[in-house]
């Protein structure tokens, strides 16, 4: 099921790829030598793909939680979540590494933005909802290490130094309604794309 | 003025009040500042040192030297009167040695140390002021401590869904506050430092969730004020140092398809969701301390439920898991909760151990059979025993069954061979049947086992056997505690027809003695059984034999006792031990063999307390009993009677042979106590004429007393006619006249005035009398009547006597002749009488051999005594002649033939001589010498 979806969900990843989220830059653009702290492991790819399955086992349980808090989005989600965040970054599977590394990234840095506001909100709207709070902040804890792990694939292996900015969805603009729908739009589209990120890698 | 007044006035009373009050605050306000300024600018002025020391707070390694310089201040110094020579360092109150100073320059002294060794010292810089007065100018504390080691052993441990925490090793004691900071980033970020608490320098937990799958480097960075060091840094995943939360909600369930099998379940941690498991699981019977573990290839993966095989049916189990990250990278989460389970029933394994006792009350031609079994441990049982059945066969014909649920039977038997079977029933089925053969009355038991042997190992009661020939179908074990107080009440257990080697499987006790019996069972029925005794620990006995006597000697003991009663015993009684010893002496032990009962202690003291006690030894020690003491007699026994018997003896075998000697020698003693005293009425006056010359020789005394029967006859004259004292011998005499004087009354007279033809008193007169004697030497002694003896006729001679006052005997003082005396007393002598010399018949031999100065009182005595053996000799004479006529007549002869003179010529002969001696020892005047008597005749001298 997960590997149809998957298939399914890689034109829209294209189709939903806007300009102005962010340009790919491979390499710094003052061709400053990239610089770690210490070496990169040996497996870090295999890190990036523990990662991806730590995100994509705990994925299904954070939009649960998500849709816990009740109507209207749990009785209609793809009707009310699913046609939202037209600025997601896109993801090409049939790329190589160092780009699929790129947009994994990108997308990863978008959902961790765009995560840190939502919990922000459901912390204000819902301060008693410790269940996905802490599923949220489990997930959270997690992409710092997965773009740590990218950056440091792309620094060690193709000396990049990423510094593109990138920007995650805006929710503070918005009443509440928007803003428990931006979330469910968010939460519902890293459902559908970590499963299949976590194949791809 | 008044205005204002009366606008004061107007003032209402509190405000005034109010007004009056923030007055009075204010001005408080302004002396406390005042006051504080004032005491602030004293006590700058006061503090204002004379000078200062460099460094200022100096820390310093340990065993590293010091150097600290005090600089005088220009003004103090001025004011003072004193420069830098007059700098003394003290530390902790005691002055510095000189030798350390340095006088820099005027204002300025250093003092150096070597070699720092103190944790904290105060070091002073000091002057006298005015060259006396003691002032300190500054002060400064050296710290001492040593620099951080380099942290060692670094490692980190992520307990999951908790912050991960390192520790370390830091090293030796710094004596110092040290910084431990440990330091973490990734390739891309640095994190925030953890600080190591105070009290745990060792360890830090992160402030931070731990990533997963990002390699952290890790590294400790110690700090004092001596130095900096980094451990070595370590980088790995967090994932690797994982340890996972236990495995949650162990459930266990059964398969009543098998009943071996235990279904477990599991809920397992959320890292489960993202690394690979595995795991460990372990089980244990509910009763079991140790565990067993399921092989660790076969949960090597990630599950969540797992079935255990090869159980026991109907068994009891206790399961619990844990599980670690399944690349073996991390640690062991810790167990879970235990869950238990029990498998499901299957029959019975094994039939029950089945036997059979017959009671001992029989009636006619039946014979009541208790049968016995035991119930089967769970372990065999394999689920819940409904009940048992029981079918006995009599010839293979006949049988009956019984069910029971108890485990015993008993049944009335005939007297013939039976076969009893017996199985058990559960839930699941029945067990294989248990055969047992009952035997005929008149059966006979055979076959025992041999080499029985019994003995504890492993806090067990063993027992061996060696088999008999014949094929044994089982064995019954039987034993029971041995106890005098208790009848003996048997358990048993059945063993195996192959078994040579098992343990008593009962309760067993400590230091009871356990009889125990194997009989072996075959086909026709039980064999001849064999029992032995056995201890499972032996221990000391209770109690100590009581020891006492049986019988005191007076060098030896015995010692008897009684067997302990097995109650007390606690064990085998391997010996005993005898201690015993006097009240000073020291304590002698003696072993004894535990078969025997008595002992004797020998070599003992006599007369002496002993006191005794004794113990009793097992393997396992002793127990003394209580204390005894007995006393040796004095003698042995018998002793007394050894010396008594042959004194006795030797006593009476000497008497008799006095005796017989006596008997033998009759003659001569006749001869020497009692001789026959010559009759005078016998004798011929003829043949006592003076004139008559002698007719034998004296000296042949073996002619004279040829018989022995005729004694000497002795006349002694004494002449008083010197006025000197006696002699001592004759004081004798004088003693004699005086109990004559006293017994005059009833004298015979004959040696006296009464055989006197003097009518004057005899010597038993007065000393009147006497005097009146030594006037005169020669008085006529006397006239001799010739009025014949026995019809003769003699002729009649008168006879000049002497004053002798040597008396008469009064053994001459026959009846006749005191008959004869009388008359003649009464005829006051005038009549002519018969008048007897006194024969020397009182004891010659006496005579002989006593003293010559003891003689006369001898005379006395035999004067007083002689008539008494005059009695005996007459009665012995009188005998004598009833049962020797031939002697009496030979001394009939004798007397008659005139032929006893030479006897008494020998005997005078003899008497004279020792009265001469007298006289001449004694130098008296011979006045009364004795006479020398010739037979025949009396010849005053």
């Amino acid at each position: 099921i997960k590997i149809e979806l998957l298939g399914i969900l890689s034109p829209l990843l294209i189709l939903h790829w806007e300009h102005g989220t962010g340009s790919p830059l491979c390499n710094t653009p003052d061709n400053a030598p990239c610089v770690l702290d210490h070496p990169c492991d040996s497996n870090i790819m295999t890190q990036i793909r523990s990662q991806m399955g730590q995100l994509n086992s705990s994925a299904n349980d954070v939009f649960i939680a998500y849709m816990g808090q009740g109507q209207p989005f749990s009785s209609d989600v793809d009707h009310m979540c699913g046609h939202g965040l037209m600025s997601f970054p896109p993801f090409h599977a049939n790329g190589i590494e160092r780009e699929k590394l790129v947009e994994l990234y990108r997308i990863m840095v978008y959902f961790d933005f765009s995560l840190d506001d939502t919990l922000k909100f459901q912390k204000t709207l819902y301060p008693n909802d410790q269940n996905l709070h802490s599923k949220l902040k489990s997930t959270m804890d997690i992409l710092p290490g997965l773009l740590s792990n990218v950056l440091c694939r792309l620094c060690s292996k193709n000396n990049m130094r990423l510094t593109d900015t990138i920007y995650g969805l805006n929710i503070s603009q918005e009443n509440v309604f928007h803003k428990k729908k931006l979330g469910c739009e968010l939460l519902l589209k890293y459902t559908q794309l970590i499963p299949y990120l976590a194949w791809d890698f | 003025m008044t205005l204002n007044l009366r606008t004061k006035k107007i003032y209402p009373t509190g405000y005034f009040i109010k007004y009056l009050y923030k007055m009075l605050t204010l001005w408080t306000r302004i002396v406390q500042a005042s006051f504080i300024f004032l005491a602030t600018e004293s006590i700058g002025v006061l503090l204002d040192p004379c000078g200062h020391i460099s460094p200022e707070s100096p820390v310093v390694q340990l065993g590293s030297n010091f150097t600290a310089v005090c600089v005088l201040k220009e003004k103090c110094m001025d004011n003072f009167d004193v420069n830098a020579d007059n700098i003394f360092w003290k530390t902790n109150h005691a002055t510095v040695p000189k030798e350390q100073y340095t006088i820099i320059n005027r204002t300025a002294s250093s003092v150096s140390f070597t070699d720092i060794s103190s944790l904290n010292t105060q070091l002073t810089c000091n002057i006298y002021a005015f060259g006396q007065i003691e002032q300190n100018v500054y002060g400064i504390t050296i710290i001492s401590g040593l620099p951080p080691e380099k942290p060692k052993n670094l490692g980190c441990i992520v307990n999951e869904e908790k912050n991960m925490m390192c520790q370390w090793d830091p090293g030796r004691k710094t004596y110092l506050e040290t910084n431990y900071t440990l330091k973490s980033e990734w390739a891309t970020e640095k994190f925030a430092d953890c600080k190591a608490k105070r009290d745990t320098p060792n360890s830090c937990t992160l402030d931070y969730s731990p990533v997963y799958f990002v390699n952290i480097e890790v590294w400790v960075e110690a700090e004092n004020a001596l130095g900096k060091i980094t451990s070595d840094h370590i980088n790995f995943d967090p994932i690797d140092k994982v340890k996972p939360n236990p495995p949650h909600n162990l459930s266990v369930r059964n398969s009543e398809e098998l009943s071996s099998i235990l279904k477990l379940a599991w809920i397992n941690p959320s890292i489960k969701t993202f690394i690979g498991l595995k795991y460990n699981i372990q089980y244990r019977t509910k009763d079991a301390s140790t565990w067993s573990q399921i092989p660790p290839e076969d949960t090597s993966s990630t599950r969540s439920s797992f079935t255990v095989q090869d159980l026991k049916p109907f068994t009891e189990y206790v399961f619990r898991i844990r599980c670690m990250k399944n690349d073996g990278k991390g640690f062991w989460s810790d167990w879970s909760e235990e869950a238990s389970g029990i498998t499901y029933e299957a029959k019975p394994s094994k039939e029950p151990s089945f036997w059979y006792k017959i009671e001992p009350s029989h009636t006619h031609g039946y014979r009541p059979v208790k049968l016995i079994w035991k119930t089967l441990p769970p372990f065999e049982a394999n689920g819940k025993i409904l009940d048992y059945e029981v079918t006995l066969t009599r010839w293979k014909s006949h049988f009956q069954n019984y069910r029971v649920n108890d485990t015993k039977l008993t049944v009335n038997l005939t007297n013939d061979r039976y076969i009893a079977t017996l199985t058990a029933r559960n839930l699941v089925g029945r067990s294989d049947a248990s055969v047992l053969t009952i035997p005929a009355c008149d059966f006979q038991a055979a076959h025992p086992v041999t080499n029985l042997k019994a003995f504890p190992k492993d806090n067990k009661l063993w027992v061996e056997w060696t088999a008999s020939n014949e094929s044994v179908n089982k064995y019954i074990l039987e034993w029971c505690v041995l106890s005098d107080k208790s009848p003996c009440i048997p358990d048993w257990q059945q063993e195996d027809g192959t078994i040579h080697l098992t343990y008593l499987r009962g309760n067993l006790m400590e230091s009871k003695c356990y009889l125990i019996t194997v009989t072996p069972v075959y086909d026709d029925g039980p064999g001849s059984p064999e029992s032995i005794r056995a201890y499972l620990k032996q221990a000391a006995p209770s109690k100590g034999p009581t020891v006492r006597t049986k019988k005191v000697g007076k060098n030896e003991a015995v010692l008897e006792w009684d067997q302990l009663p097995v109650d007390v015993q606690n064990g085998f009684i391997r010996n005993y031990t005898i201690l015993y010893k006097t009240a000073l002496g020291n304590e002698t032990a003696v072993n004894v063999n535990s078969s025997h009962t008595e002992y004797t202690l020998s070599s003992l003291t006599s007369d002496t307390l002993y006191m005794v006690r004794m113990a009793a030894y097992t393997d396992e020690g002793g127990m003394y009993g209580p204390d005894f003491t007995f006393t040796t007699p004095k003698f042995a026994q018998g002793e007394i009677e050894a010396i008594v018997v042959p004194v006795c003896l030797g006593f009476l075998l000497t008497t008799l042979l006095g005796v017989l000697f006596c008997f033998n020698k009759r003659d001569l003693i006749k001869k020497h106590i009692w001789p026959n005293v010559p009759d005078p009425s016998k004798s011929h006056i003829a043949q006592w004429s003076p004139h008559t010359p002698p007719r034998h020789n004296f000296n042949s005394k073996d002619q004279m007393y040829s018989d022995g029967n005729f004694t000497d006859v002795s006349v002694v004259e004494i002449e008083v006619n010197d006025k000197k004292p006696l002699p001592e011998d004759l004081k004798s005499t004088d003693l004699f006249k005086k109990e004559k004087s006293s017994t005059e009354g009833h004298s015979s007279g004959i040696g006296g005035s009464s055989c006197m033809s003097s009518s004057r008193p005899s010597i038993s007169s007065s000393d009147e009398n006497e005097s009146g004697q030594n006037t005169s030497s020669t008085v006529q002694y006397s006239t001799v009547v010739h009025s014949g003896y026995r019809h003769q006729v003699p002729s009649v001679q008168v006879f000049s006597r002497s004053e002798s006052t040597q008396p008469l005997l009064d053994s001459e003082e026959r009846p006749e002749d005191l008959q004869l005396v009388d008359n003649v007393d009464s005829g006051d002598g005038i009549l002519p009488r018969q008048q007897y010399f006194k024969q020397n018949c009182s004891q010659p031999e006496t005579s002989q051999d006593i003293s010559h100065f003891e003689r006369p009182k001898h005379v006395s005595s035999v004067s007083e005594e002689g008539f008494v053996r005059l009695k005996q000799q007459q009665i012995s004479d009188h005998i004598s002649q009833s049962y020797g006529s031939g002697q009496m007549k030979m001394f009939q002869e004798i007397s008659t033939a005139d032929d006893f003179g030479p006897g008494t010529e020998g005997e005078v002969e003899r008497f004279e001589t020792v009265g001469m001696e007298t006289a001449i020892d004694e130098g008296m005047p011979k006045s009364y010498l004795p006479q020398t008597v010739r037979q025949g005749g009396y010849v005053p001298q």
